[in-house]
């Protein structure tokens, strides 16, 4: 399709636009519009390199002086703004000044941008109409974005910018760092260098930015300006009153500027002929064009057409406008061929150049499934019909200082989420200090220590979120409550661990084998600062632990301790030792937070050991020998925890109850008017709920609820906190089998109802 | 039946265990070509990590790692043939099915988490680009990429395959499905190969694979470095966006909850059988509504326990007057009578609707029916028709009935608690509702 396209552009007016796909309108009628769209295009890339080289002469505050008296003269003439329409008030005055105003700010930035980057890396970031950039927009901010082709499109975006940010070698890069501050012409544009130069990127970078800065301030301008022009009477007549409002506020700069700069221009008259391209092409056939054709055509149309052109001639002048076959369009002959080198050709340019075509097709197509509506019924003539009022008002949006305020509300609430709170503030403002410290002295080492903070803080956040929704009520899919969370939580933090413990094993290994030379200056006050962190939040977060143990040691029965062995020769022992008896299936998340933090306090250890022997002794080898000893401390320790939860997400008869539940069951069978029972499951839930099901066989002459009572009493003291008991009587397995259950449950059944039968005609008779 | 055998401990250590299990395992055909997969992979995964180290690049390891997570779904794999051979023991009551389950989710988790170590390492790497030397990067890439097919392909993983269908697409998913749309918009002929699901592991495999020979070109051609960080980056992400479904899918069986398909079947079945945790007058006779609840519930459950409530067991001597009276307060429950019966012989009666023969929802394990929705409340009002086996074709009770059924859903939410601690308090509730009953 873009081959096609572009042929089309290249052939001229005689190319159809048959190709393109559907179009609703007669194509036929739309191809001059989309003919003529190109060609304006092509001519405003023209237009833009021309203005690059003549804003190398002109200061920038000048050129869009002239540029904006020219177009005001001509859109007076063309528009009588004055002579036509009603009158304008006084208040409406007032926002043309405005208009006028935000209108010569975003001039400003865009044609700075245009000499830091060049006219290529300007076109193609500038160029986007307004329904790409709108588009693109929601779908980074807003949560309907409109389907993954949307999503694409963003992404495409995206990548293209990177692209020219990160892999285009512009050569004027180099060129442009050397100069010195201070030369330049104007304080504005000195303002606008030391700005750049403030954030740290080369010039032509820093144009890139403002570049992207300056489309989204031109389109929020003219979506803000759309009423406006409807007041005034038409956006022709804002524009005409606009530009003239402009050149009046720049008039007396200019004034100023050229009484106290000299000029860099030999003859004001040789620049005639290019100031009148310019203004033709970038200002005033661009601007009529366009809105002829978005009134003939769809928005969305006209800016995939438009796109298209002025990318790929773009790219064509930036190859060919300094050879020589483009002199005859160059209306500045004099700056030949000296300076071809600069804001070249590039591959990042190349590639960033398709992703910008591509986006702006995707972005620019209408979305089709963008609006989703909820079906509400039928049509009597049998169409369906949607309510597409829904999508608003779902997004009540909270304000988010008050979501943020409830949300720490909650967290505050209980012990155990204060204290992951706590400690991860702590632990963040480390990281903080660590990172801002490492940027200051340019120290590589702190800032990826850092960056493995944070990695750890991501296990520390999901313990706070596993600790809150632990909280939420009961709802209808998480039909026991939300309890069970902190358990599977802490399951992905024992395997997190574990992958830790992995990649400190695999390092460290690869460090026995090949000891690499460190400089161990800086590590030890960063494993202090380290340790003393953890060993606040162990402090903590132990004293959490005995104190929620203390409160439910009541019914926890540890009677076995067979995996304590894994936890031999750990140096903390003590601790390690409790906490395996403590939160056995307990509070799997505190657990698995709390092995995080101890295995941070094990590293800084190892750490502050290992610089201790190598500064001593000056063996390297204990670097990675503690590493490998760490590692293997990690993955011990963790074993216990993953073995705990992996008993609870497997649904076992919790260990602790298994005594209780025995002698209830024995119990059970005591209870009269009870024959049998059957499926008996028991298992923890979560914390607090210890769950169970059982089906008990009775004779038909008791009361069902009685028993239901005697029973749930008996499993309630044996801890099952949440029973539901099937009481079946003959009567039960008789209508069972009646109804038409499957061949096999049948059988089943009359097996039951056989040992049924048994004790009623045999040993049980009342 | 019924006695759990206790205290049984662990005599062999829990290699000696393993190692039996193992045997157990290994006595099965099957499972001799996954063991052989899973020693190539082993050799493979060790070469590929050499040649990461080797070449420095992230990107490698990022795929590297799928490879790895290949390994663990060949033992997911092997977990499910171990798990169909065991029976339930009493500690595990219901079966190790949810092992299987268990090892999906570890299994998804841990390539997620080592997405996000890529995620760090890059973050790192941004800031001091080292050399990517490229010697072995294409070789490592195509061993990986053709390893990763050939075990995808060649081997059919019963767990991860269900959980690939069942779970929600992933991002790369949606994406890919879009673009072959548009594919197939233009040449119709595509749309066969193009248009079903594609398999995620798949797709991830060869977007990974493509990312990895892009890095290869752009770092021949002119040195970009930082490709091989951003592909690294976008493998992983890849990787989040493959295995974030997956696990929540199967993190939501672990957590318990009541599986989304059951939900709309067990409306339906409400709509037209009645519901669960029953509440039936005295007169009725019990064991006939468990009865029927159980059938109809018990192509939905398949480990079902019905308790029936009886409401006024505590008051025996309120009784008669309307029910409707207090039917309408209790709104937390669904109020839907049970059809009417029209058999008149206990033993033999004849069913009003018959039982759907519906595929049975996941919910324990995988492809099992599921369990432990089990414990629910049914409310059965219609009380007469079931004690006397009479037909009485319109009970002064219906029409009261039919305005309770004509607010359907407002008890939606709340009718399929399956929690069972509260009945204390409900028998609080309906003391005092019930007041006002003569």
């Amino acid at each position: 399709m873009e081959e096609k396209y572009g042929g089309d552009v290249l052939a001229g007016p005689g190319g159809g636009s048959g190709g393109l796909g559907p179009v609703d309108v007669p194509s036929a009628r739309l191809t001059k519009y989309i003919v003529l769209l190109c060609v304006t295009k092509v001519l405003k890339a023209v237009g833009l390199f021309e203005s690059y080289d003549l804003l190398k002469v002109v200061h920038i505050v000048q050129f869009i002086f002239i540029l904006k008296l020219g177009t005001a003269f001509f859109m007076v003439l063309f528009q009588k703004p004055f002579s036509s329409g009603k009158s304008i008030t006084k208040r409406q005055w007032i926002k043309i000044f405005k208009h006028a105003v935000a209108g010569c700010i975003i001039s400003l930035l865009w044609f700075f941008g245009l000499t830091l980057c060049g006219p290529l890396r300007t076109l193609l970031l500038f160029e986007h109409s307004d329904i790409v950039v709108i588009s693109l927009l929601s779908v980074l901010f807003t949560s309907s974005g409109g389907g993954p082709a949307k999503t694409r499109g963003a992404a495409f975006f995206i990548i293209a910018v990177i692209c020219l940010l990160l892999f285009d070698n512009d050569d004027l890069m180099a060129k442009m760092a050397e100069h010195p501050e201070g030369h330049h012409d104007s304080a504005l544009t000195h303002m606008l260098y030391t700005a750049i130069a403030f954030l740290g990127v080369a010039d032509h970078k820093g144009g890139v930015l403002l570049l992207v800065l300056a489309l989204c301030c031109k389109v929020g301008f003219h979506t803000a300006s759309r009423k406006l022009s409807i007041d005034v009477g038409g956006t022709k007549r804002l524009q005409a009153l606009s530009h003239i409002v402009s050149v009046l506020l720049l008039c007396p700069w200019v004034i100023v500027l050229s009484v106290t700069t000299e000029s860099k221009v030999e003859s004001w008259f040789s620049l005639i002929m290019p100031f009148t391209t310019v203004i033709f092409f970038v200002m005033i056939l661009d601007f009529y064009v366009d809105s002829i054709c978005s009134v003939k055509m769809e928005v969305s149309k006209c800016a995939r057409y438009g796109s298209f052109p002025i990318f790929i001639s773009a790219l064509l002048f930036g190859n060919f406008w300094t050879h020589p076959i483009t002199d005859q369009l160059r209306a500045i002959n004099k700056a030949a061929h000296q300076e071809s080198t600069e804001h070249v050709l590039s591959g990042g340019v190349v590639v960033s150049a398709i992703f910008f075509i591509l986006s702006a097709n995707i972005l620019s197509s209408p979305s089709k499934r963008g609006q989703k509506g909820t079906l509400i019924g039928y049509s009597p003539e049998g169409t369906p019909l949607y309510n597409f009022m829904g999508d608003a008002f779902q997004h009540s949006s909270q304000s988010i200082p008050r979501f943020i305020k409830e949300s720490l509300k909650q967290i505050l609430e209980e012990n155990d989420s204060r204290q992951i709170f706590y400690f991860l503030c702590l632990n963040l403002l480390f990281t903080f200090v660590e990172l801002f410290y490492g940027v200051l002295t340019n120290s590589l080492g702190l800032i990826s220590d850092g960056f493995h903070m944070l990695f750890d803080c991501s296990a520390l956040v999901m313990g706070l979120f596993a600790a809150l929704m632990s909280r939420w009520k009961a709802t209808r899919i998480f039909s026991y409550g939300y309890g069970r969370i902190e358990i599977l939580s802490g399951f992905i933090n024992g395997l997190f661990l574990v992958v830790i413990a992995f990649f400190v094993f695999m390092e460290s290994v690869a460090r026995l084998i090949d000891p690499p030379e460190l400089d161990t200056h800086m590590l030890t006050p960063v494993s202090v600062g380290g340790l003393i962190v953890n060993l606040i939040g162990i402090c903590a977060f132990s004293h959490a632990h005995n104190h929620t143990h203390g409160a439910s040691q009541g019914s926890c029965h540890s009677s076995d301790h067979s995996h304590s062995h894994h936890v031999h020769g750990h140096s903390d022992h003590g601790h390690g030792h409790s906490h395996g008896s403590a939160g056995r299936g307990m509070n799997a998340n505190m657990r698995g937070v709390f092995l995080h933090v101890l295995a941070d306090t094990l590293g800084s250890i190892g750490v502050i050991v290992s610089t201790i022997l190598i500064e001593q002794f000056g063996w390297f080898i204990a670097d990675p020998l503690c590493s490998l000893f760490i590692a293997i401390l990690i993955f011990l320790s963790v074993v216990p925890l993953i073995k705990d939860a992996c008993q609870v997400l497997l649904l076992r008869l919790p260990p602790e109850y298994e005594k209780e539940l025995h002698i209830a069951l024995e119990k059970l069978q005591k209870i009269e008017g009870l024959i049998s029972y059957r499926d008996p499951h028991f298992w923890r839930h979560s914390a607090n709920i210890v769950a169970g099901t059982i089906h008990i066989q009775v004779t038909s002459d008791v009361l069902e609820q009685r028993i239901v009572q005697q029973v749930t009493g008996i499993l309630k003291d044996a801890g099952v906190n949440n029973l539901t008991i099937q009481v079946e009587k003959e009567a039960y397995f008789q209508h069972m089998s009646g109804l038409s259950t499957g061949f096999h449950d049948v059988l089943a059944m009359t097996k039951q109802m056989e040992s049924m039968k048994y004790y009623k005609d045999g040993t049980y008779i009342m | 039946m019924g006695t759990i055998h206790l205290f049984r401990k662990p005599q062999r250590s829990f290699f000696g265990k393993l190692l039996q299990e193992f045997r157990l395992v290994a006595a099965d055909r099957r499972s001799w070509k996954i063991l052989l997969f899973g020693a190539i992979n082993l050799t493979c995964t060790g070469f590929l990590l050499m040649w990461c180290s080797s070449t420095n690049s992230i990107a490698l390891t990022a795929y590297t790692y799928l490879t790895i997570f290949d390994l663990f779904s060949l033992m997911t794999c092997l977990i499910s043939y171990w798990v169909m051979m065991r029976k339930p023991s009493p500690a595990y009551s219901f079966g190790f099915e949810r092992l299987e389950v268990l090892a999906v989710f570890a299994s998804t988790v841990l390539a997620q988490l080592g997405a996000l170590f890529i995620l760090k390492e890059s973050a790192e790497r941004f800031l001091e680009q080292p050399e990517i030397h490229t010697g072995r990067l294409l070789v490592g890439t195509f061993v990986a990429l053709s390893f990763n097919l050939f075990t995808m392909l060649s081997i059919r993983n019963k767990p991860f395959a269900y959980v690939s269908e069942a779970a929600s697409t992933s991002w790369l998913q949606e994406h890919v499905a879009d673009l072959s749309r548009s594919l197939c918009g233009i040449i119709p002929g595509l749309s066969s190969i193009f248009l079903p699901r594609m398999n995620p592991f798949v797709l991830i495999d060869l977007a990974g694979a493509f990312a990895l020979c892009i890095t290869y070109m752009l770092i021949e051609i002119n040195n970009y470095f930082a490709v091989d960080t951003a592909s690294a980056i976008a493998i992983a992400l890849m990787t989040f966006g493959t295995m974030y479904p997956m696990s929540v899918y199967s993190g939501k069986v672990l957590l318990q909850t009541t599986p989304p398909h059951v939900i709309g079947q067990l409306d339906k079945l409400i709509r037209e059988a009645g519901s669960v945790h029953v509440r039936i007058r005295r007169d009725a006779n019990e064991q006939m509504v468990l009865a029927h609840v159980t059938n109809r519930l018990y192509t939905l459950v398949s480990t079902l326990t019905v308790q029936i409530f009886k409401d006024d067991w505590i008051r025996p001597a309120l009784l008669s007057g309307p029910v409707a009276a207090n039917v309408l307060n209790f709104s937390d429950h669904h109020i839907i009578p049970m059809p009417p019966l029209k058999g008149t012989d206990d033993s033999n009666p004849v069913t009003s609707t018959p039982a759907k023969p519906s595929s049975p929802p996941p919910e324990f394990s995988f492809n099992t029916p599921g369990k432990n929705v089990s414990p629910v409340i049914l409310l059965n009002t219609q009380t007469r028709p079931y004690g006397l086996g009479l037909n009485h074709g319109h009970t002064p009770y219906s029409s009261m009935l039919n305005q309770g059924l004509g607010v359907p859903g407002i008890g939606a939410t709340q009718g399929f608690r399956t929690g069972f601690t509260n009945i204390p308090s409900r028998y609080g509730t309906n003391n005092r509702i019930g007041q006002p009953r003569p």
